[in-house]
């Protein structure tokens, strides 16, 4: 089956244009959200919404082709961590089949793909009002069955690191394994427990962070020890500083650290794994 | 290591895991070595699954790789695969994770029934 990947102002539109280019109605389609409008995430068409679409095979087994090599060789963005939070309905008129919804954090991919047909992305069952504390008993409760299977003595401490957002920290004995080179296992680790946090609630989950051997806090002092070395370059230099790309937890401590200090501010340049934060002179 | 095959065409690969090279281990006799790495993709992806009573995991062990095939029920590819494959992805990362406890390499395949 054909992929067609098509752009529009929003992603109902884009959808549109897709469904038309099909020829076929939403339900009979695979639709693969590539780009959210204006997030400009992907990097590729910023300010545009970016939709894949096929005709949906007949048969329950529609994603035979997208073998684990391709997938693999795809390079993780920032775009994807985070989920559902940034996706905006705006259902238009002229589409009676989606129906108006004003509920901003959970957007279904196919709403109208009912019966076996499920959404392509990972979104969840629509479940709504479910608490922080609640999801992060689930994300708790999954990071002590891995740790489990995993054969590891560790716990878990649920930590409320403000109101909108909860840390999961995992300490115990030996956990290196579960941090991994600068972190990736962390990272993947985190991913997982949002997803199922996610399927369970279907919310937004970058209000939860994973840490493990209190690698995450770390890193944060120590990218906060660095930068602040550069902020005081910039303050006597007056001149605006390039950090190299970092990811997107970092960036956001660096973001944090800067915007707290008098006369600097700070930006973002560059596209999915290369962006990287600029620390300027305000004014 | 592991010459011949691709990456995806697990359906190539029946049971009997015949490679010319190296040591064979089948699904029965693999022993400790894929242990662990199984036990932890079938609980990963047991948890991100709908239907995790379809979940199945195989594996089979050549020399000091371990080939783990998870097979999820087709509307949980969605879920476990992820957007850009990104849930895949960290699938594999964490499994990999549980292979260096045990000294080997891992390679994750993720299929549909």
């Amino acid at each position: 089956m054909e992929w067609v990947e098509v752009t529009g102002k929003t992603v109902d539109e884009a959808k549109e244009s897709a469904l038309e280019q099909l020829g076929v109605v939403e339900a009979d389609a695979e639709i693969l959200i590539v780009a959210e409008p204006k997030a400009g995430l992907f990097g590729r068409v910023r300010g545009e919404a970016r939709v894949r679409a096929r005709v949906r095979p007949a048969g329950p087994r529609p994603k035979r082709n997208r073998s684990s090599r391709d997938r693999s060789e795809r390079p993780a963005d920032e775009a994807s961590s985070e989920p559902a939070a940034q996706r905006e309905p705006k259902p238009q008129a002229q589409k009676a089949a989606k129906p108006k919804n004003d509920r901003p954090k959970a957007e279904p991919k196919s709403p109208r793909a009912g019966g076996s047909n499920r959404p392509v992305q990972e979104d969840g069952e629509m479940a709504e009002g479910m608490t922080l504390e609640e999801q992060a008993e689930v994300g708790n409760k999954f990071l002590m069955g891995l740790v489990e299977a995993f054969g590891y003595e560790a716990t878990v401490e649920i930590r409320n690191l403000d109101d909108e957002t909860v840390e999961l920290a995992v300490n115990g004995e030996e956990l290196g394994l579960l941090v991994g080179p600068r972190g990736s296992t962390l990272a993947a680790l985190q991913d997982l427990t949002r997803t199922v946090v996610q399927s369970n609630f279907s919310a937004r989950t970058d209000r939860i962070l994973v840490d493990v051997a209190q690698y995450r806090e770390r890193r944060v002092a120590a990218l906060q020890r660095w930068v602040a070395g550069i902020a005081e370059e910039v303050k006597a230099s007056g001149e605006e500083r390039a950090l190299e790309p970092m990811s997107p937890a970092d960036r956001k401590v660096i973001h944090d650290a800067i915007n707290d200090i008098e006369g600097l501010a700070t930006r973002s340049e560059g596209e999915d794994a290369r962006r990287y934060v600029v620390i300027e002179p305000a004014n | 290591m592991t010459e011949g095959y691709e990456a995806g065409d697990i359906n190539l690969v029946d049971d009997e895991v015949r490679y010319d090279d190296d040591e064979v281990v089948t699904d029965d006799a693999n022993g400790s070595l894929a242990e662990l790495p199984v036990r932890v993709a079938t609980y990963l992806a047991t948890s991100l699954a709908d239907a995790p009573d379809e979940v199945e995991v195989t594996s089979s062990v050549q020399g000091a790789t371990v080939k783990v095939s998870v097979t999820v029920a087709p509307s949980d590819m969605g879920r476990v695969i992820g957007r850009r494959g990104r849930t895949a992805q960290a699938l594999r990362t964490v499994v990999g994770a549980a292979g260096a406890k045990v000294g080997a390499t891992t390679n994750v395949d993720i299929v549909d029934v």
